[in-house]
């Protein structure tokens, strides 16, 4: 068995570092880009939406790579998320390769035995004792969130930075040397070191800079390759983001939801504008929405993959909330075709506007 | 008081359902025209951008009847069938209506579950509060609503023709010939009948989604895959006629899958917009005809000699 997962945001350090402690082969998709991006739409439907296609470049290359077996999450919401996997098995029996789907559906759909049982596909292929694999897991999302931690820290002392690079400097370290660790505890000892680096960096707390809140369609807010690493670029603005979608933030909800347990306050912020789920994470950018206006941040950008559904009818009812509270929100669309110089002439325009906004406040 | 009823989306399938209920509640009904192309461009003025057509033309009878009565019913159906779902975009359908459309009148816009019982309940007590403060009237509203409504079978009468096509696609665009063109009478013009998912019964259905590696949680997927599948291994039909919308995220997948289980039969899919041009849809309609022909030869010969 050689194990791989598609890419989203950094959870590829948990995924190593997941494998690492359990000790099974495992190769990890190159970091997306074009040539990936290219190879999976050449094998997507030409509607499909964006995520699916980079998925399937991820699972391209790692086939190249001898990958026999793909572990990935599902979801059982009403939209194309929980509708993958089934199409991607096709696709690629179709090419030739018949490979193994691990899909971690949440336990609360399919049953916690269930969900042991095709976890134990990957751990019967690992030598470890029962305790080393808890052991392993832990870990695993350990990694997640302090990665994430570290991550959130760079984003919004961004805006707050004396010399100029810094945050975004020990970000990227950061991840090539985790990246680096072949073992767990190695890796949460150097992430640990650079979360001391990030909280020392010289800041100036007299400054006032914009603030922004991500936020959208979680994939796409979430991996950066998808989103024309919006993220860094408006670090090398000056500008302090924040983002409430991360993959933790993900799995706590498929864990927590039957038990509505994940953000509340979401869940009551949405309410006025948007009081049902309706799939996708639709409910959640307009919860966002209302409580970064709340929270005093400047505005917010929503991202989506062209063709979202759920995430075009929060684009009906963004600008209600935007024109209610006099709160600047841009919506800006994703797909193999963004060019790049389109994508920054936006955000420069949408920068200025609430400079001087802020300048007459 | 006067109830709009605007006639787009599931008005194709439901209708009736609607009709009955709102008229048994004792309301007098407005129903939107069959759409035309002042609604199509209605529709489009205040939609969002990216929606599919579907979604636009449904604004657009919104739009018509916004002052021609008092509310407006909004069909935000969540769910027909356990545990299946329609579309992101009907679930938020009362919210892209709200706030994309100015001056409205009061939208009737509950989410609707068909089933179980209770929650159609639910509903009809909830938008029936706003008529009469008879629950009995509205139960008994609801039960007529829904005989009426099973008794009602939708079809498109059919003339015997030389070539049979599996017609496919979601209800609205199927049944709603400005939608797609006149597809229908068009077809039949070219000596090619159709026959629809409305033809597969639910069982058969059921028969083949069950085989799939995960259940499809849409029902429009479930309905028309299992009804597609079912068709193609009967070989009731020489091919497969799909009218699609653009940025329609369901049929991206769904195409797929029913293109996988029919390797060897003429498949064409029709993808409309407000800006298809009914010239190149025309000539790709008679192109599909053409191969129809040519395979039916093709296979009569090859049988005359093998
Ligand atoms: S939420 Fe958007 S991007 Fe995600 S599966 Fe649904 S349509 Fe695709
Ligand atoms: S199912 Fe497709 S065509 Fe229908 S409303 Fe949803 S996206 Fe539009």
């Amino acid at each position: 068995m050689l194990i791989t997962i598609p890419h989203m945001g950094n959870v590829y350090l948990a995924a190593k570092a997941l494998f690492d402690g359990i000790d099974v082969p495992y190769v990890i998709p190159e970091p997306n880009n074009k040539e990936s991006l290219q190879k999976g739409s050449l094998y997507s439907p030409e509607e499909m939406c964006l995520p699916f296609k980079l998925m399937m470049g991820n699972y391209m290359q790692s086939i190249e790579k001898g990958a026999d077996t793909i572990l990935i999450t599902g979801s059982c919401g009403p939209c194309r998320y929980g509708e993958y996997c089934e199409l991607q098995i096709k696709i690629l029996s179709k090419l030739g390769h018949d490979l193994d789907f691990i899909v971690l559906d949440a336990p609360g759909e399919i049953g916690m035995d269930e969900f042991l049982r095709r976890l134990g596909k990957i751990f019967k292929a690992s030598s470890k004792s029962r305790a080393e694999k808890l052991l392993a897991i832990k870990r695993a999302f350990r990694v997640m969130d302090s990665i994430e931690k570290l991550e959130a820290k760079a984003h919004y002392l961004a805006g707050y930075e004396i010399n100029k690079g810094d945050c975004k400097r020990i970000l990227r370290q950061c991840k090539k040397d985790a990246f680096g660790c072949d073992n767990p505890v190695e890796m949460l000892r150097v992430i640990k070191e650079y979360l001391k680096k990030i909280n020392a960096v010289p800041v100036d707390k007299t400054k006032n800079p914009i603030k922004l809140s991500i936020i959208g369609e979680i994939y796409t807010v979430i991996e950066p390759y998808s989103n024309l690493n919006i993220e860094d670029k408006l670090m090398d603005y000056g500008v302090s983001t924040k983002r409430l979608l991360t993959p933790s933030w993900w799995y706590r909800d498929i864990v927590l939801k039957p038990l509505k347990l994940n953000s509340p306050g979401l869940r009551r912020a949405s309410k006025e504008y948007l009081p049902l789920y309706i799939g996708g994470h639709g409910r959640e950018c307009i919860g966002e929405a209302v409580l970064a206006h709340k929270e005093g941040m400047d505005g917010a950008i929503q991202i989506f993959p062209l063709g979202c559904m759920p995430e075009i009818v929060t684009k009906a009812i963004l600008p209600s909330i935007q024109r209610d509270k006099n709160f600047p929100i841009m919506s800006l669309i994703v797909d193999e075709m963004t060019g790049e110089a389109g994508f920054m002439t936006r955000i420069e325009a949408f920068l200025d506007m609430i400079k001087s906004q802020k300048k007459t406040n | 008081m006067k109830v709009g009823i605007p006639k787009g989306l599931l008005y194709y399938k439901y209708g009736v359902f609607m009709k009955t209920f709102f008229d048994k509640l004792g309301a007098e009904i407005v129903v939107s025209p069959d759409t035309n192309r002042q609604i199509l461009n209605e529709g489009v003025k205040y939609c969002v951008d990216e929606a599919c057509l579907p979604i636009k033309v449904f604004h657009g009878h919104v739009s018509y009847l916004k002052d021609k009565c008092d509310v407006i019913f909004i069909p935000r159906i969540m769910s027909i069938r356990e545990k299946e779902y329609i579309c992101p975009k009907f679930c938020g359908l009362t919210e892209m209506i709200a706030n994309s459309i100015p001056d409205l009148p009061f939208l009737l816009g509950e989410p609707i579950y068909w089933t179980p019982k209770e929650k159609l309940m639910k509903w009809a007590l909830n938008t029936g509060k706003y008529l009469t403060n008879d629950k009995q009237k509205i139960k008994k509203a609801l039960e007529s609503a829904l005989s009426k409504q099973n008794k009602t079978k939708n079809t498109i009468k059919q003339p015997k023709l030389k070539y049979k096509v599996a017609l496919l696609g979601h209800p609205y665009s199927v049944y709603d010939p400005f939608l797609n063109m006149d597809l229908v009478k068009k077809l039949n013009r070219l000596n090619v009948e159709i026959i629809t998912e409305d033809a597969v019964d639910d069982k058969s259905i059921d028969f083949e989604v069950n085989k799939l590696f995960k259940k499809p949680f849409w029902t429009f997927a479930r309905n028309t895959y299992g009804a597609a599948v079912n068709l193609v291994k009967g070989q009731k039909i020489d091919g497969v006629v799909y009218i699609s919308s653009f940025a329609c995220g369901i049929d991206s997948v769904l195409i797929e899958l029913i293109e996988h289980e029919t390797p060897n039969l003429p498949f064409i899919v029709l993808k409309i917009d407000e800006h298809t041009g009914e010239a190149g849809f025309n000539t790709r309609i008679e192109a599909f005809a053409d191969m129809l022909g040519r395979r039916l030869n093709f296979a009569y010969n090859n049988t005359a000699y093998g």
